[in-house]
């Protein structure tokens, strides 16, 4: 056992102008474990992860890595030290290769003028000090060892060819590229910061599989998450941040989710939440035989069919890219049918501008937060009234009555407890974390008392806080006789709010069943593909004999 | 030697900063072109008290920067409308070049009294301008084509057209010179104090038209979303379609009235290159007052105050024109990296090796 741990962060303390980001953290991860570090959005992880990879520096306290103290100036001190980062954000270029990605970094000159191996230039030359400065700061060697990299992969067991091109990659083997990048520079120390928001539910177990593998070879890895399940699945021992503390360290195997969901956020978090009967009303959406081609002109909506009651929840399962945004811009009326009609609370929209599907009360969760749901630059104010703002309260006619836009906007922070904000008229959109935006679009969406929801993901990167509170939310709306096109990657929260489920597969309902008859198996299955090989569940969305026949 | 220049976006501009950034970059721009004068024998404290203390203060000189004022802000309002609405309208000058020929056309050829030819003249203008602004706004909006290449390439059509029609169907009975005659008195627009037309008052009533638009109304808010985030906009049903060409179609009637009270206020006849490129200048004020109208209004005194300050030197003291134009453009350019230096934090770091020997940097190679 060796005295201290492979990484000590003792005593950390970085504030920020009015905020203590981190109040003397501790953390201690030792050699070959995965170490979970878990907290809301806001708790301090993201700031104690750049100040380990020096991006910003402490205030106080110091940080070893096996036993030597660091002074991390820059990423590059870090990497020196051997601590690798994938960023949530991929720093790849698209246009180069997965061999010049990897070397990218190590900024080697151009063949032309190394000191070792072959060359045109004369060694007098190349020897040269001034030559060598010049070259290493403004030339650039992309000429690789792909077969060093191609090894690399192999070891790992990546499926990765050196030579492919970044944007031939899916985002699953993007992110591999990354974790390569930090291998082929010896980093014996890796964070990953939230590797799994971006992928697949099966890409994130291989990335599971590919980091075990890398424990078995010695690295320390640090998960950055907010995901209790992931935690449970594959980290050994989890450090707990909540307001910039460090609420403590545990050994995963030894608590439940429950009792991390209850040190992450301070109090007890409901999982399974209530639902009361609703009595179904009207229909107020009803599509028929829809098809739509998505951005790309391909077809990706073949013939579905839905029809939402009033207070009906009807939970949309799937494997994302099998359509499920192209149904939700169709039923938010922003996406062009290529065949098929809409009918909103008995109006026929089919072809409709969205300012019509908004009049006739229907509102959009977007899935994409930052693109469809908010403008980050604008005030809290001008995304809270970016609906209302024609209402006849506002100001008759022409005017608008900015002084009752920013009341309206207050009252919507207030009532859903949108936190972050100094003044609804001067904080922005963007300055929010993504859960507290995430509040802010649904309370838009919501105060509208709309007939119809779409929500696409409407949990999707929020921490289980403001999780817990959305949820409620959509099914307080459900009571109120709204009708929710739920669609989500998360089978919990659909079988958790749904009244119906339905499984999408290649722009096609296969599947249909409700969250008692739920088997999570077969959804599972249907969500793959798995059982169309099966003629008739492909053609007929009623539950078939479940059997495991359909599996190759 | 390693020298590292960081660049870092600052997250909130001090407030003693954004007052004393104008101010420090004018006096920097002020210094470098002093280099400019002392090399052609010229007093700089000179030059520029004449330009910035003497100029506004004397009557002459106050009354030429608001005349010239006037086609600077109608301009500079045509460029800052589309950027509010995240379009550049490079094509101001275009706008203001046709908008002065076709109210040069009316008054010309149409004869009423004073009272109703010149609101035709300006209203004419108006729809001239707006008109040319409506092919970008309408390509942009329909098709997405570039806005700015396509506003940017309409100017030179319309400069050409205006070269055209001075040199043959609209010129005047006296001479060669490529000009029309000049015009009668119902087609001059009237006086206000001291030769400042009523050209002036216009372009302020259009300023608080602008500014209460962008401030007080629905369509100010659709046009600062669209701005901001056209998709989510769009989502919200908001129509990009209907406030591209609005943005554009205004703009593009404001730089159209400012090309005819040139004309009718000051010069009382048209000419080929009348006005020393004021749509171009007007993309500079737009930036520089891109918050708010008002702010247009005051870039496009100062900007006013260089056209008219220059003048003064170049007659005054002799400094050739294109030295004055020198430190005009010196003077922008400093503003505009003012505003990015406002916004970046630059760290310099320099770190000093130990200046190794030749031998050792042989060696160190190998």
């Amino acid at each position: 056992m060796p005295e201290s741990a492979f990484l000590e962060m003792q005593n950390i303390l970085k504030e920020f102008p009015g905020v203590v980001a981190n109040d003397h953290v501790d953390l201690q991860v030792e050699r070959g474990e995965i170490h979970g570090l878990l907290g809301e959005n806001g708790a301090g992880k993201s700031t104690l992860m750049k100040i380990l990879y020096g991006l910003y520096s402490q205030d106080e306290g110091d940080i070893y890595l096996d036993g030597r103290r660091l002074e991390l100036d820059s990423p590059q001190d870090a990497i020196d030290a051997g601590i690798g980062m994938v960023h949530q954000h991929f720093q790849l270029i698209p246009r180069l290769s997965v061999a010049q990605n990897v070397v990218l970094g190590e900024r080697e000159p151009a063949t032309l003028f190394r000191s070792d191996g072959e060359s045109r230039l004369p060694e007098a030359v190349r020897s040269n000090g001034v030559v060598q400065a010049l070259a290493r700061r403004f030339s650039l060697g992309l000429d690789v060892p792909t077969q060093r990299i191609d090894d690399l992969a192999d070891q790992y067991g990546f499926d990765i060819d050196a030579t492919a091109k970044i944007w031939e990659l899916d985002v699953g083997q993007q992110q591999r590229v990354e974790i390569l990048k930090a291998l082929y520079r010896d980093a014996d120390l890796l964070i990953l910061d939230e590797p799994t928001a971006v992928l697949t539910p099966a890409e994130a177990e291989r990335l599971f599989d590919s980091l075990e593998r890398l424990t078995e070879e010695g690295l320390a890895i640090i998960f950055i998450t907010h995901k209790l399940n992931e935690v449970q699945s594959v980290v050994d021992r989890v450090t707990i941040l909540r307001e910039g503390k460090n609420v403590g360290t545990a050994t995963v195997s030894e608590v439940t989710q429950a009792d991390l969901a209850e040190m992450m956020v301070g109090r007890e978090v409901l999982f399974n939440v209530e639902k009361d009967g609703v009595e179904l009303g009207e229909p107020v959406l009803q599509l028929q035989n829809i098809h739509a081609d998505n951005d790309r002109g391909i077809e990706s909506l073949s013939g579905i069919d839905l029809t939402v009651r009033a207070g009906e929840v009807v939970g949309i399962a799937g494997v994302s890219g099998n359509g499920q945004k192209e149904l939700a811009e169709v039923a938010a009326g922003l996406r062009r049918l290529t065949d098929g009609s809409i009918t909103v609370g008995g109006t026929d929209l089919t072809g409709a501008k969205p300012k019509r599907f908004v009049n006739n009360d229907v509102s959009f969760v977007p899935e994409d937060r930052l693109r469809y749901g908010c403008a980050e630059d604008l005030s809290v104010m001008h995304n809270a009234a970016m609906k209302e703002f024609t209402d006849e309260r506002f100001g008759s006619q022409m005017g608008l009555d900015y002084r009752e836009l920013a009341a309206y906007a207050e009252e919507l922070v207030e009532e859903f407890d949108v936190r972050g904000v100094r003044d609804v008229t001067e904080t922005n959109a963007g300055d929010l974390s993504g859960g507290n935006l995430q509040k802010l679009i649904l309370a838009r969406e919501l105060a509208r008392d709309p007939d119809l929801l779409v929500a696409n993901q409407p949990t999707r990167g929020v921490d289980v806080g403001a999780i817990e509170f959305i949820r409620e939310t959509l099914l307080e709306q459900r009571t109120d006789g709204t009708g929710i096109v739920l669609l989500s990657e998360d089978l919990d929260e659909i079988t958790d709010l749904s009244d119906r489920i339905l499984v999408i597969y290649e722009g096609e309902f296969v599947y249909e069943t409700t969250p008692e008859a739920a088997d999570r198996d077969r959804i599972g299955l249907e969500m793959t593909g798995g059982a169309s090989t099966d003629a008739a569940t492909a053609e007929s969305p009623q539950p078939i004999a479940t059997g495991q026949d359909g599996e190759p | 030697m390693n020298v590292e220049i960081d660049l870092t976006a600052r997250e909130r501009v001090p407030r003693w900063l954004s007052y004393a950034t104008p101010v420090l970059t004018v006096l920097a721009a002020l210094a470098v072109s002093a280099v400019v004068l002392l090399v052609i024998d010229v007093n700089p404290i000179e030059a520029y008290r004449l330009m910035l203390i003497e100029t506004p203060t004397s009557e002459i000189g106050m009354a030429d920067t608001l005349i010239t004022t006037v086609p600077l802000v109608l301009a500079g309002l045509a460029v800052y409308l589309p950027l509010k609405a995240g379009l550049f309208n490079i094509g101001a000058e275009g706008q203001l070049v046709i908008g002065a020929l076709a109210g040069s056309w009316v008054g010309l050829n149409v004869s009423l009294p004073g009272v109703a030819l010149v609101p035709l003249m300006l209203l004419t203008a108006g729809i001239a301008g707006g008109a040319l602004a409506a092919i970008p706004a309408w390509l942009r909006a329909k098709y997405d084509v570039n806005e700015i290449i396509t506003s940017l390439l309409l100017s030179f059509v319309a400069l050409q057209i205006l070269s055209y029609m001075v040199r043959g169907p609209m010129r005047g009975s006296s001479g060669n010179f490529p000009q029309t005659d000049r015009f009668s008195a119902a087609a001059t627009i009237p006086e206000l104090f001291m030769r400042v037309h009523l050209g002036l008052a216009i372009a302020l009533l259009i300023v608080v038209f602008t500014y209460l638009l962008m401030t007080r109304t629905r369509l100010g808010f659709e046009i600062t979303f669209i701005g901001s985030n056209d998709e989510a906009a769009e989502q919200a049903g908001m129509s990009r379609y209907k406030v591209y060409l609005l943005v554009f179609i205004l703009g593009g009637a404001f730089a159209g009235i400012g090309g005819i009270s040139e004309i009718s206020g000051v010069q009382g006849r048209l000419r080929a290159g009348f006005e020393p490129g004021y749509g171009f200048t007007a993309i500079p004020i737009a930036l520089l007052g891109r918050n708010s109208a008002i702010k247009v209004l005051l870039a496009s005194l100062f900007f006013a105050l260089l056209f008219t300050g220059g003048t003064n030197m170049e007659i005054f003291l002799g400094i050739p024109a294109a030295l004055v134009e020198v430190i005009q453009a010196l003077i922008i350019l400093f503003l505009i990296t003012g505003e990015f230096f406002k916004r970046y934090r630059i760290d310099f770091t320099v770190e000093r090796d130990p200046t190794p020997t030749p031998s050792e940097t042989a060696g160190g190679d190998a």
